[in-house]
């Protein structure tokens, strides 16, 4: 259901405010989503008056300044620092990304950071990614197959192989899924755009022999097609991938199999 | 589990902001505007047909018709309604080429979107002034 306003329990008040260190050189504000699901305050929004020349270039690095120099309590997911896991993807600056790719410099000296839009926030940057995982394994995310199993790999010609480019590469950072407003109305029915991708991505597969039953199972009025080509999803993904074309490519399958 | 004393009661998890944080682009405003002027266009139909009705009864209720679509802020809302039904129509189109698996590039979408709004207006406006210049208006 569309539901354009945070419910009650959700609504985000103006915070603390943690001043820069004396001797600052480079000062950029930094306004954080906070959460604390002990106790009973809201969430809030605390701003951060961060000494950027005392830091690496990423918002990430400016994360891990804060947590270590400022704030110790500020709570985030990261790993690989370097675009490949996307465990660090979150709001920056209005549209989700990772921090670790993006620098501070290209935002201007107020810079808004949020956990993924319109998920459960379990603890300030950290949402509840449950649902998404799900929506994931739900559309069995591997190679499916009849034919006997051969003697060695299942062996794909290039010009297959290639049909899987700007497919394969996703990360399941949730940067799209989190970005879709079908989503934000529909999440628990719609499958959004990563998890669609994904579908896209097995049913391209030359070596894949499910394909009859993939489409049987995306065929829903919620699941696929409550993609409205709104586009968001390719907007921000911060591989380069395309969701919404990969989707339109799975509505054109099921067009073709009826044709 | 099973912990005797009562742990932290873990209350519901508050829903992180969508539309609260999120920073527009075309593309966005051009799918809602689609939606919307679909949902304005329902609106134009009815005046539309009440022309008609007026019409047919009688040439002193066409007469107040046309009176009240005369005026300053009846012609505005049939000019959005002009305006709705040209940019319904360029997005109607931007989707079936869509439809074709085409146009999906992120710079191409930016670019249909603006064409969609531009061609909204202009077609919109040029209709008036022919409309205008002719006395059909």
């Amino acid at each position: 259901m569309v539901q354009l306003t945070l419910p009650k329990n959700s609504k985000v008040v103006r915070g603390k405010h943690h001043p820069a260190p004396e001797g600052a050189k480079t000062v950029k504000t930094f306004k954080i989503y906070r959460y604390d699901p002990e106790g009973e305050a809201q969430p809030r929004w605390d701003t951060y008056d961060v000494d950027v020349a005392a830091c690496g270039p990423m918002v990430l690095d400016v994360l891990l300044h804060i947590k270590n120099t400022m704030d110790p309590t500020l709570a985030l997911r990261r790993s690989c620092r370097e675009g490949v896991c996307g465990s660090c993807a979150m709001n920056i600056g209005g549209r989700n990304t990772l921090a670790c790719t993006h620098g501070h410099e290209d935002y201007g000296n107020s810079v808004t950071v949020a956990p993924l839009p319109s998920q459960p926030v379990l603890k300030d940057l950290i949402p509840d990614l449950n649902l998404f995982f799900a929506q994931y394994a739900s559309i069995e995310p591997w190679l499916q197959t009849d034919t006997p199993e051969p003697q060695r790999e299942w062996e794909q010609d290039p010009k297959d192989r290639v049909k899987l480019d700007g497919l394969y590469e996703c990360i399941l950072c949730a940067c799209c899924t989190t970005s879709c407003p079908s989503y934000w109305w529909n999440g628990d029915k719609y499958l959004g755009p990563a998890t669609l991708l994904q579908a896209y991505r097995w049913l391209a597969d030359s070596r894949d022999e499910a394909k009859g039953s993939r489409l049987d199972a995306l065929e829903d009025p919620f699941k696929l097609y409550r993609c409205h080509t709104i586009m968001n999803c390719a907007q921000v993904c911060p591989k380069g991938l395309n969701p919404a074309k990969a989707i339109a490519q799975i509505k054109a399958m099921l067009v073709e199999r009826v044709v | 589990m099973s912990d005797s004393k009562p742990s932290a009661v873990v209350r519901p998890a508050p829903l992180s902001p969508h539309l609260q944080v999120w920073r527009w682009h075309v593309t966005m405003a051009a799918s809602i505007a689609t939606r919307a002027t679909g949902i304005a266009l329902y609106g134009g139909f009815l005046i539309i047909a009440i022309g008609a009705l007026c019409l047919a009864a009688g040439s002193d209720a066409y007469a107040d018709f046309t009176g009240i679509m005369g005026t300053f802020l009846g012609r505005l809302v049939l000019f959005g309604v002009t305006v709705s039904i040209f940019y319904h129509m360029a997005a109607g189109v931007r989707h079936l080429v869509w439809d074709f698996g085409k146009g999906f590039e992120p710079k191409t979408a930016n670019l249909s979107a603006i064409v969609c709004f531009a061609f909204g207006l202009v077609a919109a406006i040029v209709v008036w002034i022919i409309a205008l210049m002719t006395g059909a208006a």
